[in-house]
């Protein structure tokens, strides 16, 4: 049954990634909720269905983006994977290093996708890059405890 | 003539001087009349008066709810009959263009747009059995839009111009300056491989070119808004606004050959 809906919880995501209201774009930015999905399965639930789950939301992301690499289905079982090992190094029991693991897995996530663009030959020029990089993952940090809250609902 | 008994006449005489007396001094009894009974009067009004007030405020409070929520209904009628006008209106200019083009064209509703920053991308709700097949060309009346990257039986995607993934053979209308136009993420597009003498200034029409294998020549891409030297020092870049709002777009045509 949990696993049914940490299903709908990607679908609900999903949907909200898709159907973000203008007014709500930061400076043209919208936040990665799936990114911070991905890293609550890792504090609230067993590695495995993190790992499971985390693949399938960076699925997900893939099939609504117009690139043909699966950038984010490797980057999300790549922070899945570190996250659960940082997490048996440190003590993430408080909020703020969990939001801290947030803003780091976005600041990475955002950077290997806009290097990966980079890297195809795209011309992003070095605002719209810092842009993406910084203003995401900060606007991804600040959602992340309303994300938190649902997955910690979800997995208790 | 009638005769009264003496006793009577006595009786009716005294009452008259009685009632006589009563009317004469009658000013002298008012006045304290009044003192005592003013203040329970006065009380009695006043309460009488704030009971009315009670009722009365009671009253235009019920009132006053019942309008305001007529207010919001018909509000919300407003905002709803507002919205169907303007998608009117859109729809309305989409025929007539669809109309007049010699393109065959599938008009689509935009159902989502791209999950993340680092793209930018729509969703529609056409897909292969409207016969949108990847490769089309997606404009607006306009301009263009983007390219259908991937359809599914029932909806696309569609790569907008201002992705990066995005590169457009372009010319500029006045002169024939021949470039290549890609996307940035940004609300402007880049033109790029434009040579140190182009002829090219701020405000030209920028339009597809006829090189290009996807679009069809003549599509109107966007202004030139800026015009720069590369890093390299070989060539020159315009910044070119597009004339689509991209962030905002709700419905688009997708051009079937």
């Amino acid at each position: 049954m949990k696993k049914l809906y940490f299903l709908l919880a990607i679908i609900i995501l999903a949907t909200l990634g898709l159907d973000w209201p203008n007014f709500l774009n930061f400076f043209y930015c919208k936040p990665d909720l799936l990114l911070i999905f991905m890293v609550a399965l890792v504090f609230y639930t067993d590695f495995k269905t993190a790992l499971f789950f985390g693949i399938l939301a960076g699925l997900t992301k893939d099939i609504f983006l117009p690139w043909s690499l699966p950038i984010n289905t490797i980057c999300f079982s790549i922070w899945s994977y570190l996250i659960y090992r940082l997490s048996r190094q440190i003590s993430t029991e408080e909020d703020y290093v969990r939001w801290s693991i947030v803003l780091v897995a976005a600041l990475l996530n955002n950077f290997s996708i806009g290097l990966q663009g980079l890297a195809t030959g795209n011309i992003i020029p070095p605002g719209i890059f810092l842009r993406n990089l910084i203003i995401v993952s900060v606007y991804t940090t600040l959602l992340s405890p309303l994300v938190f809250k649902l997955t910690k609902r979800i997995a208790s | 003539m009638f005769k009264l008994p003496r006793k009577t006449l006595i009786n009716f005489i005294l009452l008259a001087f009685a009632i006589l007396l009563v009317s004469i001094f009658l000013s002298c009894f008012k006045n304290p009349a009044q003192k005592i009974f003013k203040p329970h009067l006065s009380f009695i009004g006043l309460v009488k008066r704030e009971l009315s007030g009670i009722i009365f405020y009671h009253h235009n409070m019920i009132q006053a709810g019942r309008l305001q929520n007529e207010v919001d209904l018909l509000r919300l009628r407003l905002f709803d009959l507002r919205e169907l006008s303007q998608e009117n209106t859109r729809l309305k200019n989409l025929f007539n263009f669809k109309q007049q083009s010699s393109l065959r064209l599938v008009a689509a509703r935009v159902i989502g747009r791209s999950v993340d920053s680092w793209s930018s991308s729509l969703i529609i709700d056409k897909g292969r059995y409207n016969g949108i097949k990847s490769g089309m060309v997606v404009i607006s009346p306009q301009g263009l839009v983007g390219s259908i990257v991937e359809s599914t039986d029932n909806t696309s995607k569609v790569l907008l111009i201002n992705d990066p993934n995005q590169g457009i053979s372009s010319i500029v209308q006045r002169s024939r300056q021949e470039g290549l136009v890609n996307g940035t993420l940004g609300t402007n597009l880049i033109m790029r491989y434009l040579p140190d003498d182009a002829a090219i200034i701020v405000g030209d029409i920028v339009v597809t070119s006829e090189l290009s294998q996807i679009y069809p020549k003549g599509l109107l891409v966007g202004r030139v808004v800026n015009i720069g030297r590369e890093f390299s020092g070989l060539n020159r870049y315009a910044l070119v606004k597009p004339v689509v709002d991209l962030a905002n777009i709700e419905e688009v045509l997708v051009i079937v050959p």
